[in-house]
C-alpha cells in the first residue's frame, strides 16, 4: 500500500488524526479542565462554598444518613435491565457503604449499594450516591450539578454518552489513535530535536500552524503519552473485560481464596450484628499510621457486609502526599472494632499501576504540578487544533481547484471544536448563574437544564460555524473564528460579572479572603477573554489584509487588460 | 493521495484500506484479549497476585495494541498481519482457557 | 522552603533550556550578532544540561522520587515552550543567556 514506512506513519497520522482529533479536542480540554473540577464545583454550587473538610464522624454524623438512605428512582431505572422481574421497592440489606475525599473537598460524597435479591448476576447490587455538608450533615439536593466532578470529568472520558457505554469505547478508541498520533508524528517529524525551539508565527498560516503543532506536540511528548496510556489502563476492565468473561470462574474462584487467606469474609453470615465504634476504629487506624512515621488523613472509608456477623470496616490513608491515591487499608472486624488484616506493602506489580493510575487521576496535594498537568492538557489541545488548521491551510487551494466543499467541512468542524467548545462551557456557567435556585413544578431538573444549555450552545455554535463557512471554499478564512472569539470574549466576563450579582463574591472578596477556588475560575475566565478578543482583533485584522490584498490584484488584473 | 501501483504492490483501494483499519482494530483487540488471558490466567497459575497478573496483562497489553496497529499499517502483506494478529490472539485466548479449566 | 525550591527549579529549567537552545545556531543568530564558536557550543550544551540536572536535583529535594519526576518532566515541557515563545516574540530578552557565551570581537 505504502512505498515506504514514513509514508504508511503520514498517511495513518493525518486521516486518523484528523477523524479522531475532534473527539480528541474534548478529552484533553476536559481534562485540563477537570484538573480543577473541585473547585469549578464551587463555584457553580455556591452553597459549597467553604473550606475543605476532613472526615466526618461515622457514629455521630455518617451512620444515620446511611442508615436513612435509599436508591433513587434514577439509580432504579438505570438498574432494572440487570434484573430478573420487576425491581423491589425497598432494599433493605445494604452491602456496602463507603465515604470518599480528599484535600480539595469541602462537601464529602458517600455511596451505598444494597443486595438485589433477583439480580441476573449473582453479585450484581444496586448504588446510590449522596453528597453532604461534613460539618452538619446537611444532604445537598440532587440537582445541584457539580458542573466541574459531575459534568466536565465524566464529559472527558465517556462524552456522557451512555448509550451501550458506547462513550467509553469511542474515547478509549481515540486514546489509543492518540498514542498512534505520537508515534507516527515522531517517525513524520524529520528535524526532531533541531526545531524543538521553532515557532515562526510570521510565517504564512500552513508554516506557523505546522511549527506550533510540532511544539506543542514535542515538548510535551512525555505528558500526552503518559496520560492517553494510563487513561486506557485505568479502564482496562471495560475495554478488555476478561476477569468478567472468558476468565470469571478462575476470578471467582481467586475472591473466595483471597478471603480465606486475608481473613475478610467474602459473602455475608446471615447473622445480624451491631456496628462498634467505627471513629474508634479510624482512630486506630492513625494511631497505627503514625506509628509507621505515616501519619495522615483518612481518604476511603467503607463498610463491607453492612450489619451483618461478617461485616468489616476497612480504612484507608489518603494519598494527598504522594502519586498513589490512597494507601495503607487496615481492616476491622465491625461488630467487636478488632484489627483483622493491615494491608502489606504493594507488591512490585501493584506499585507500578498504583502509580500509573495516580499519575492521571491526581488526588495530591501539588498546586504547581497542577498547573503544569493544566498546561500540558491545553497544549495538547493547541496541537490537536493546529493539526486542522495545517490539514485545511495546506489543501485549501487544491479543494478549491477541484470544487470540493471538503475544506469548508473540516474547517467549520474544527471552530465547533476549538471555539464552539469553549462557548459550551462559558455558557453552561453563564445558564448556572441565570438559572433560579428553584424551578417550577414539572420542570426537569436544574441540573439538566444546564446540560441542555451547554449541549445547546455547542451545536449552535456549529451551525453559525457551517452558516458562515463560504469563504472557505475560495481558500480564504471562515469569519465564524473571528465572530466566535469576540462572542467568548463578551460570555466569559458576562459569566465573572454574573457569579458577582448572585453569589456577592466577586474577586476584591475572594482574592482577599484567599478562596481560590471561584477566585481562580473567575480570574481563569478573564483571562480567556482578554485571548479571545486580542485573537479576535488579530484574525479580522488579517482578514482585512487578506482582502485588500486580493482587492488590490483585483485591480491591477483590471489595469492590464484596461 | 495515490500512489501509482507497481506490479508488486498494491494501490490505495478503499477495500484495502478497510482491510488495514480491520486488521489494525479487530486483529489488534483479538491479539490483546489473548494476550491479556494468557498473562492472567498464566501468571496467577505461576503464582502472581490475581490482580497484579491482570494488571501486567493490561499494561503490556496496550503497549502491544499501539504496536501491532501501527504494524497493520506498515505491514506489505496484509495476510501475513490477519494471520498473526488473529492466529495469535486465537492461540493464546485458547491456552488461557485451558489454564482455567485446569484451575477450577 | 518548599515553594522557594520550587522557584529556583522553575529558574534553573527555564534557563537550561535557554542556554540549550542558544547552543542551536538559527537561535543563536535570533539573539546574537557575533558568530557561535564551537567551544561555545560545548559551553553552552554543558551548563544547559547541568541547569537541567540542577532542576532536577531541587524538585527531588521538595518531593519523593515518583513526584518530583513528574514535576521535572513537566517542568521541562513548560521551560521550552516559554523558550520557544520568547524566541518568537522578544529573542532579545535571551542575551543576558547569551552575552557570557559571545566571543569579542
Amino acid at each position: 500500500m505504502f512505498q515506504n514506512f514514513r509514508l504508511s506513519m503520514a498517511w495513518l497520522h493525518t486521516w486518523f488524526g484528523l477523524v479522531l482529533g475532534f473527539v480528541l479536542m474534548a478529552v484533553f480540554f476536559f481534562g485540563a479542565l477537570s484538573v480543577f473540577d473541585r473547585e469549578i464545583d464551587r463555584w457553580a454550587v455556591p452553597e459549597s462554598r467553604f473550606d475543605p473538610q476532613p472526615m466526618p464522624s461515622f457514629d455521630n454524623l455518617l451512620r444515620p444518613i446511611f442508615e436513612k438512605m435509599q436508591p433513587t428512582k434514577t439509580d432504579i431505572e438505570q438498574f432494572s435491565s440487570r434484573v430478573n422481574g420487576a425491581m423491589p421497592e425497598q432494599f433493605d440489606t445494604p452491602v456496602r457503604w463507603g465515604a470518599y475525599t480528599t484535600h480539595r473537598d469541602p462537601v464529602l460524597n458517600i455511596f451505598a449499594g444494597y443486595e438485589v435479591p433477583n439480580a441476573i448476576h449473582h453479585d450484581d447490587a444496586i448504588f446510590t450516591s449522596s453528597t453532604i455538608d461534613p460539618r452538619d450533615g446537611r444532604i445537598f439536593p440532587d440537582d445541584s450539578l457539580k458542573i466541574g466532578s459531575q459534568f466536565f470529568y465524566p464529559l472527558h472520558y465517556s462524552l456522557n454518552f451512555h448509550w451501550m457505554d458506547l462513550g467509553y469505547w469511542i474515547v478509549g478508541f481515540s486514546s489509543l489513535i492518540m498514542l498512534v498520533a505520537l508515534v507516527s508524528g515522531v517517525v513524520m517529524h524529520r528535524k526532531f530535536f533541531r526545531e524543538l525551539f521553532t515557532f515562526r508565527p510570521n510565517k504564512a498560516t500552513q508554516r506557523s500552524a505546522l511549527d506550533l503543532h510540532n511544539l506543542t506536540g514535542v515538548v510535551a511528548l512525555p505528558f500526552h503519552f503518559f496520560f492517553a496510556f494510563t487513561g486506557l489502563v485505568i479502564f482496562a476492565g471495560i475495554y478488555f473485560p476478561v476477569s468478567h468473561t472468558q476468565l470469571e470462574q478462575l476470578h471467582d474462584q481467586h475472591e473466595i481464596h483471597e478471603a480465606e487467606v486475608t481473613g475478610l469474609p467474602h459473602d455475608r453470615a446471615g447473622i445480624a450484628a451491631p456496628i462498634a465504634s467505627v471513629d474508634a476504629m479510624v482512630a486506630e487506624a492513625q494511631r497505627r499510621w503514625a506509628e509507621r512515621g505515616m501519619a495522615g488523613e483518612v481518604g476511603f472509608l467503607a463498610l463491607s457486609h453492612v450489619g451483618d456477623e461478617n461485616g468489616y470496616v476497612s480504612v484507608y490513608r489518603a494519598g494527598t502526599d504522594r502519586v498513589a491515591l490512597t494507601g495503607e487499608g487496615i481492616h476491622f472486624k465491625a461488630s467487636t472494632g478488632e484489627v483483622l488484616r493491615e494491608d502489606p506493602p504493594r507488591t512490585v506489580v501493584a506499585s507500578v499501576n498504583e502509580f500509573l493510575t495516580g499519575l492521571h487521576l491526581q488526588h495530591f496535594r501539588h498546586w504547581m504540578l497542577r498547573w503544569l498537568y493544566v498546561l500540558g492538557g491545553l497544549a495538547g489541545c493547541v496541537c490537536i487544533a493546529t493539526g486542522f488548521i495545517f490539514f485545511v491551510e495546506k489543501r485549501k487551494r487544491q479543494y478549491v481547484k477541484q470544487g470540493s466543499q471538503n475544506a469548508r467541512v473540516v474547517d467549520a468542524l474544527a471552530v465547533t471544536t476549538v471555539t464552539g467548545m469553549l462557548l459550551a462551557a462559558v455558557g453552561m456557567l453563564v445558564g448556572n448563574r441565570l438559572l433560579p435556585g428553584t424551578l417550577p413544578e414539572g420542570w426537569p431538573p436544574r441540573g439538566n437544564l444546564e446540560e441542555y444549555i451547554f449541549w445547546g450552545v455547542w451545536v449552535l455554535a456549529m451551525a453559525h460555524a457551517f452558516w458562515r463557512s463560504a469563504p472557505v471554499a475560495q481558500a480564504r478564512m471562515n469569519p465564524a473564528w473571528i465572530d466566535q472569539c469576540f462572542a467568548l470574549a463578551f460570555l466569559a466576563p458576562l459569566a465573572v460579572v454574573l457569579n458577582w450579582i448572585t453569589t456577592g463574591d466577586h474577586l476584591a472578596n475572594t482574592i482577599s479572603a484567599g478562596y481560590w477556588p471561584v477566585a481562580g475560575l473567575d480570574l481563569a475566565l478573564l483571562v480567556v477573554a482578554g485571548l479571545a478578543f486580542i485573537a479576535g482583533r488579530h484574525l479580522r485584522r488579517k482578514t482585512q489584509t487578506e482582502s485588500a490584498t486580493a482587492a488590490n490584484e483585483l485591480g491591477n488584473a483590471e489595469v492590464q487588460h484596461g | 493521495m495515490s500512489l501509482k501501483s507497481s506490479s508488486s504492490s498494491p494501490t490505495l483501494t478503499a477495500t484495502h484500506i478497510i482491510s488495514r483499519i480491520g486488521a489494525g482494530i479487530l486483529g489488534g483487540y483479538v491479539f490483546v484479549w489473548g494476550f491479556i488471558a494468557l498473562s492472567l490466567a498464566g501468571l496467577y497459575a505461576v503464582g502472581m497476585p490475581f490482580h497484579d497478573a491482570e494488571a501486567f496483562g493490561s499494561i503490556i497489553g496496550f503497549l502491544l495494541y499501539l504496536v501491532v496497529f501501527l504494524w497493520a499499517f506498515a505491514a506489505q502483506s496484509m495476510g501475513k498481519v490477519w494471520l498473526v494478529l488473529v492466529g495469535s490472539g486465537g492461540l493464546m485466548t485458547a491456552a488461557a482457557a485451558l489454564i482455567q479449566h485446569s484451575l477450577v | 522552603m518548599d515553594n522557594l525550591l520550587l522557584l529556583a527549579a522553575i529558574i534553573l529549567c527555564v534557563s537550561g533550556m535557554a542556554w540549550l537552545a542558544l547552543a542551536m545556531d538559527v537561535h543563536w543568530k535570533q539573539v546574537n550578532s557575533g558568530a557561535l564558536s564551537a567551544q561555545a557550543v560545548r559551553k553552552l550544551r554543558i551548563i544547559g544540561y547541568g541547569a537541567l540536572f540542577g532542576s532536577l536535583v531541587c524538585c527531588l529535594v521538595v518531593d519523593h522520587a515518583t513526584m518530583a519526576s513528574l514535576v521535572w518532566i513537566m517542568l521541562l515541557a513548560g521551560s521550552a515552550l516559554t523558550i520557544a515563545f520568547t524566541l518568537s516574540w522578544r529573542p532579545h530578552w535571551l542575551r543576558v543567556f547569551a552575552v557570557p557565551f559571545a566571543r569579542a570581537h
